[in-house]
């Protein structure tokens, strides 16, 4: 056997025992036998996919946000005819009237929105935050579905609309909460407006306006800087269980099925966002119910216990 | 055709990546080095993987990654100079060593640290896949896009040049 056919057996790993001593015999073994040994130290540096898979789903809803992503695979002949009527007809019309900006949160994310005139919002799982981009000069006005903090400049003045009332700031902290027959306002400097359909209040640093199921309240906190959710942590004081699960649901990205569960026995605590398992603990226990994590994203909650 | 609907499902593009980002990532990495940031290229091929869901079928999603991922890469202006780097931390089966030792174990890595790079790009890639990455002839050349018997020739070449660059020990 040749020197080239040893090589390439080598390479193959298919020397038999005898071959093998013979090429050890050799020359070249020792060499390769070196570099051989030497080339893991060349390994690619580790991939994080769950970390890169984060990345990706970020760099989506980036390009949502700009408007880049736009499925219209069926429409594509119709939109060449179009395009020409839109173009001549309406076509000023987009000089005047600007588009709406839309930054939308999926679940189990969050995002960081800076408004044009540097006002911040941080942007809780599952909500949508609409503003007007270039008209800001001459209207601070967004429309909020969901949760949001927002750190307002200092300027004139600021709505945040949603469906269940208004709320209006000159420069300040606060968070808005607005989730299925759930709205709450928490001000954490200085003055907010809430307009609501009942009533209009106005709230001073570390007072919580709420409505749940219409009923609307306010009082006062025990003083905090900004909301718990901005450090990982969603924070509940005497709020029907539901609105809890509900949460539940939105930071960690599964559904939960209740079973003979009271949904609207009252729950004060607190649950962290980067461990479910402490999670379910911190919303079960004190509610004395038991919960079961299945595949597929799925989380099982059943009925209180009875206690002897 | 049960694959009409491409791969817009956000389940199944997740999955997808799940599959396919690693080997893609690598891919890039023994090819073109760290300094050409595979990371982002692999970022940049399934973004554009998204936005082309509806046109790529599922069998070939594959194929349509490395190829738009190398493309980008030599659609690239500023390509950078291809850098490997190696761990010298190596499990250690013996207490101590003598400098004479440790330097020229430095030595060694420095040149063929030199002479991977030297490589050609086709070559260092199935090369390194194969030696390191422990992938199988077969593995290489559905991933390349080309015959087996290619990817055997690139190795062997390459291991021919190296062995040549490095010298005998």
């Amino acid at each position: 056997m040749k020197n080239e056919d040893y090589i390439k057996k080598w390479l193959e790993g298919t020397l038999t025992e005898d071959e093998k001593r013979r090429f050890e015999e050799s020359g070249d073994y020792n060499s390769l036998d070196k570099l051989s040994k030497a080339l893991p130290a060349f390994k690619a540096p580790e991939y994080d996919v769950a970390k890169e898979l984060l990345r990706l789903e970020k760099a989506r809803s980036s390009e949502i946000e700009t408007g880049k992503v736009v499925s219209m695979k069926w429409m594509k002949p119709l939109l060449r005819v179009a395009a020409v009527f839109i173009l001549l007809s309406i076509g000023y019309v987009f000089f005047v009237r600007d588009s709406l900006t839309t930054i939308r949160t999926f679940a189990s994310e969050k995002t960081e929105v800076l408004l044009p005139d540097s006002s911040f919002v941080m942007l809780n799982a599952g909500s949508e935050l609409v503003y007007p981009k270039k008209k800001w000069n001459k209207e601070r006005t967004v429309t909020l579905d969901g949760e949001g903090f927002f750190k307002v400049a200092k300027g004139s003045r600021f709505d945040v609309e949603t469906q269940s009332g208004v709320v209006s700031v000159l420069g300040t902290e606060f968070n808005v909460k607005n989730r299925d027959g759930y709205f709450e306002v928490i001000c954490y400097e200085g003055l907010v407006q809430v307009q609501s359909r009942q009533q209009t209040v106005k709230l001073r640093p570390n007072h919580m306006f709420r409505i749940i199921n219409s009923v609307a309240t306010t009082e006062e906190l025990t003083s905090q800087v900004s909301p718990s959710w901005l450090e990982g942590e969603s924070s509940f004081k005497s709020i029907p269980l539901k609105y809890v699960i509900k949460e539940f649901e939105r930071q960690y990205d599964v559904s939960v099925t209740t079973g003979d569960v009271d949904l609207n026995q009252y729950f004060t605590g607190a649950f962290v966002h980067n461990d479910m398992i402490l999670a379910l603990k911190s919303i079960t226990l004190p509610v004395n119910i038991s919960y079961q994590v299945e595949a597929n994203k799925q989380v099982i909650l059943s009925g209180n216990k009875k206690i002897d | 055709m049960k694959s009409d609907g491409g791969v817009c499902d956000e389940k199944l593009y997740n999955e997808l990546f799940k599959r396919h980002a690693k080997d893609l990532h690598n891919f890039l990495y023994y090819k073109y080095g760290a300094e050409n940031n595979p990371g982002d290229l692999v970022q940049e091929a399934f973004l554009k993987l998204w936005n082309n869901c509806h046109k790529v079928e599922q069998e070939k999603v594959r194929s349509y990654l490395f190829t738009v991922a190398n493309n980008q890469m030599l659609n690239e202006l500023s390509k950078k100079k291809t850098v490997l780097k190696y761990s010298l931390e190596k499990p250690k089966s013996h207490t101590s060593e003598s400098p004479e030792y440790v330097l020229e174990e430095k030595e060694y890595m420095d040149k063929l640290q030199n002479a991977l790079e030297s490589l050609s790009e086709q070559q260092r890639v199935t090369f390194l896949l194969n030696r390191v990455e422990g992938k199988k002839h077969k593995e290489i050349a559905e991933m390349l896009g080309i015959s087996r018997k290619a990817v055997e020739k690139r190795i062997y070449t390459a291991l021919g040049i190296l062995k040549e660059k490095v010298g005998k020990i």
